[in-house]
């Protein structure tokens, strides 16, 4: 369970706050995909989730965050990673072995997981990425998409109670997309993992995300299930958020009066929308 | 007219990125590579500007082997965006990395002060602004103004919308669109399949280092064919087009099985529902 | 593609030594190619790194270092033949003369730094670094913040490097012609050198706070998951460079 109350965040450098009375409670295995303009404050989101700020980045926080009932503010930055697993926006910069195997290995040996289990996560790691053949290669001279699928294999491997990504996939083709999404949706389901994903890939998170937070000049302006929140089409739109080409379709036939139900957002779903106005 | 003939590429003698792939682009193209992380996409698009050699076959540029052009002359004719912005961001002041590229090729005369003028009114920059300082969709912003500024007859994008936001993206497209509609050809490499159907006209798909399908871009993505061997996606409103005429015997002669964007999407729905009404 | 002091994996005997045993090994490679001036040792040191570098696959590797080292020591050579007056005399110059023994001198000072720096090169491009870290930690009983900060300045030279090459090359798509002569290069490199510091900055920064949340300061002696204890193979391979290192005191 995370809780965020009255959160606000100033950076020392900044003359606004960047996020500013933030409110949200987040239960365990939910998927929650973040997203709004450049600049909106997505990323201090996940920083106060993560305990990023305010232990890393200097200013003024008002407020409360608590993961696990552990309050940020109160506990060390080692203490909230041990429930919370983060991939940050910069992949090459935080990387810190050289090698595949060792990059996974490091959270593991640090956290103190039983030997025993070692072998077994690093393969299930590597194996749910589908990078298994790059285990013994050097990072330094992996492709952007490889880094980044090495990235996320390092923090799933420790099973975190709660996974914070930034742009985990702006690398990836569109089909490694989907499949680290899939990956992420099996882990909120199969062992209540709370993932929290910011991306500017509107049609995944859509597709995937239980729940979707429009960010918008440091304050969550539409909160909801995907259907509910990609209603508001035009509003999105005006704050710089677009919808998936399904969800637009629908809604322009419900324009047209052709349609009446709720907003769609996936292929399947516009298609049996069609097949229902043609019927 | 940039001709590629059965060219091998490789950076290690091993390994093989590009096998025998031979293809020409025409003068005011405006091309789509797309296909899988490692499909050689990158590769191809190095090899257009001469930063690589072909191992065997050659790359032409109007006529003359790439490995025969000094890399200025390559300049000249061939605009290279990378994708990642810093590397190629260098001055203290945006309007001095808008004269970089004149500076480099010894023409800083009225006529390079002039373009570099009207580049800052059309894009709005301040042009006393420090690069860095500025945020990535804008810093990209600049790296494609100072691109453009030589006013080369071909550009070279390597995936111009990773990490740009919806507003950013569209702005970056337009000036691209824009761009090719005055006669510049343009070569671009992007994952984002709604921006390939967007934009470009004709679309090269790629897998394992050879040309799988080469032909105008909604006639390569409506070919599920290719988009299976390539791991690609089809745009939404292609995919949802073709779902509604494999699953509906009596559209597969009507527009909406021909749709391929939005409008047209829209129009065939709104028709075929009318349609259905009146009889 | 391989860049500089990148990790190439592998199952050579070097590969499976242990990395304090290899790094120690090298070390005294390295003494003993500086303790003399006899050939025949210097000759028997640059047959082994032969035969490492093809037991480990990397020749082409090991021969491009060799000429670049050779290369850089040229300059030292030219040294040791100007200005080391012995033997009979050859040339006569201003300030003294060449002689047969400067010759040798000369021969000597660039032998001696390739047959040194094969092996420590090759130790570096078949130990993961965070064995070499490790095995200090858990032998030698280095604290693990030395270590880190070892390893990860280590680490981040290839990456400057592909930075570099990207930066670079990223010019050169804007008609910056590198391919002059050594000034022209020098003045052209340095303003590219503002890139290549932010982004540093930047990535130290971020890379502290990667650490950080992944566990840094959880880390114990006993956190590494691996053990190196010393094979046989380790005693034979020390015992052999301890014998070259007498070798080469001897003669």
């Amino acid at each position: 369970m995370i809780e965020i109350s009255n959160l606000t965040f100033r950076y020392r450098e900044g003359a606004e706050p960047t996020v500013r009375d933030i409110n949200l409670s987040i239960p365990d295995g939910t998927f929650v995909g973040i997203t709004g303009a450049a600049g909106s404050g997505k990323s201090t989101l996940t920083y106060a989730i993560n305990g990023i700020i305010p232990h890393c980045y200097p200013g003024d926080f008002y407020g409360s965050v608590t993961v696990d009932g552990l309050d940020t503010c109160e506990v060390s930055l080692t203490d909230i990673s041990r429930l919370v697993g983060s991939v940050c926006q910069d992949i090459d910069s935080q990387m810190v072995s050289s090698v595949v195997e060792d990059e996974i290995l490091y959270g593991l040996e640090n956290f103190g997981v039983p030997k025993d289990e070692i072998e077994g996560r690093i393969q299930e790691a590597l194996d749910a990425m589908g990078i298994v053949d790059l285990r013994d290669r050097s990072i330094a001279g992996l492709s952007g998409g490889q880094k980044q699928k090495v990235a996320v294999a390092s923090v799933i491997a420790l099973k975190p109670r709660v996974l914070v990504l930034d742009e985990p996939t702006a690398e990836l083709d569109p089909a490694s997309s989907v499949g680290v999404f899939r990956l992420l949706r099996s882990y909120a389901r199969n062992f209540g993992t709370t993932v929290i994903v910011v991306e500017q890939k509107i049609a995944l998170l859509s597709e995937f995300a239980d729940q979707l937070l429009i960010v918008d000049n440091g304050a969550i302006v539409f909160r909801g299930t995907p259907p509910e929140v990609l209603a508001h089409s035009d509003e999105l739109l005006e704050i710089g958020v677009n919808c998936p080409r399904s969800t637009s379709l629908v809604n322009r036939l419900r324009a047209h009066g052709l349609y009446n139900g709720p907003a769609v957002c996936n292929v399947p779903q516009a298609v049996e929308v069609c097949k229902e106005v043609l019927a | 007219m940039i001709e590629f003939k059965n060219v091998c590429a490789s950076y290690d003698v091993e390994v093989p990125i590009l096998k025998d792939v031979s293809f020409t682009i025409n003068d005011g193209d405006f091309l789509a590579v797309v296909g899988t992380n490692g499909a050689g996409k990158s590769t191809t698009m190095r090899l257009v500007n001469g930063l690589l050699k072909p191992t065997a076959g050659e790359v032409l540029i109007d006529g003359v082997p790439t490995t025969q052009l000094k890399t200025s002359e390559l300049a000249r004719k061939v605009g290279f965006l990378f994708q990642n912005p810093d590397r190629q961001i260098c001055c203290n002041t945006v309007r001095e990395e808008l004269m970089f590229g004149f500076k480099a090729l010894g023409e800083e005369g009225s006529q390079a002060q002039a373009r570099v003028d009207a580049l800052i009114e059309r894009f709005g920059f301040d042009p006393q602004a420090e690069p860095f300082l500025l945020n990535r969709g804008t810093r990209q912003l600049l790296a494609l103004a100072s691109i453009i500024a030589l006013e080369p007859p071909v550009v070279v994008l390597d995936e111009p919308t990773t990490g740009l936001d919806f507003r950013e993206c569209s702005k970056v497209m337009d000036i691209i669109a824009e761009m090719n509609a005055r006669g510049t050809t343009v070569i671009m490499v992007c994952h984002d399949m709604e921006v390939v159907a967007d934009y470009a006209k004709r679309v090269i798909a790629m897998t394992a280092g050879q040309v799988v399908a080469d032909g105008p871009t909604f006639e390569v993505l409506r070919n599920r064919d290719v988009l299976a061997r390539t791991h690609l996606l089809a745009p939404q409103i292609v995919d949802i087009s073709l779902c509604l005429a494999d699953e509906c015997e009596p559209l597969r002669n009507t527009a909406v099985a021909r749709a391929n964007t939005l409008n047209e999407m829209t129009e065939a729905m709104t028709a075929a529902a009318q349609g259905e009404g009146s009889r | 593609m391989n860049g500089f002091l990148e990790y190439v994996p592998g199952d050579s005997f070097l590969h499976r030594m242990n990395p304090v045993a290899k790094l120690a090994a090298a070390f005294i490679l390295v003494i003993a190619c500086f303790a003399t001036s006899n050939f025949v040792v210097l000759a028997l040191v640059l047959v082994l790194d032969a035969v490492l570098a093809a037991q480990c696959k990397m020749v082409p590797q090991a021969l491009g270092l060799a000429k670049a080292v050779a290369a850089f020591s040229l300059l030292l050579a030219l040294i040791a033949l100007l200005f080391t007056p012995r033997g009979d005399v050859l040339v006569q110059l201003p300030w003294g003369y060449i002689g047969t023994e400067s010759v040798v001198a000369a021969v000597l000072v660039i032998v001696r730094l390739v047959a040194c720096a094969v092996p420590l090169f090759l130790v570096f491009y078949v130990t993961k670094l965070n064995d070499m870290a490790n095995a200090m930690v858990k032998q030698l009983r280095v604290p693990y913040k030395y270590a880190f900060a070892f390893t990860s300045t280590v680490r981040f030279i290839p990456v400057f490097m592909n930075d570099m090459v990207g930066i670079m090359e990223a010019q050169t798509a804007r008609g910056v012609e590198f391919d002059g002569g050594l000034a022209k290069r020098i003045r052209l490199m340095v303003p590219l050198c503002v890139p290549l510091l932010v982004s540093s900055v930047r990535k130290t920064n971020s890379a502290a706070i990667a650490a950080e949340v992944r566990g840094f300061h959880l880390r114990t002696r006993q956190s590494g998951f691996k053990e190196y204890p010393f094979a046989t193979r380790d005693y034979l391979a020390l015992a052999a460079s301890v014998v070259i290192l007498v070798l080469a005191i001897v003669f």
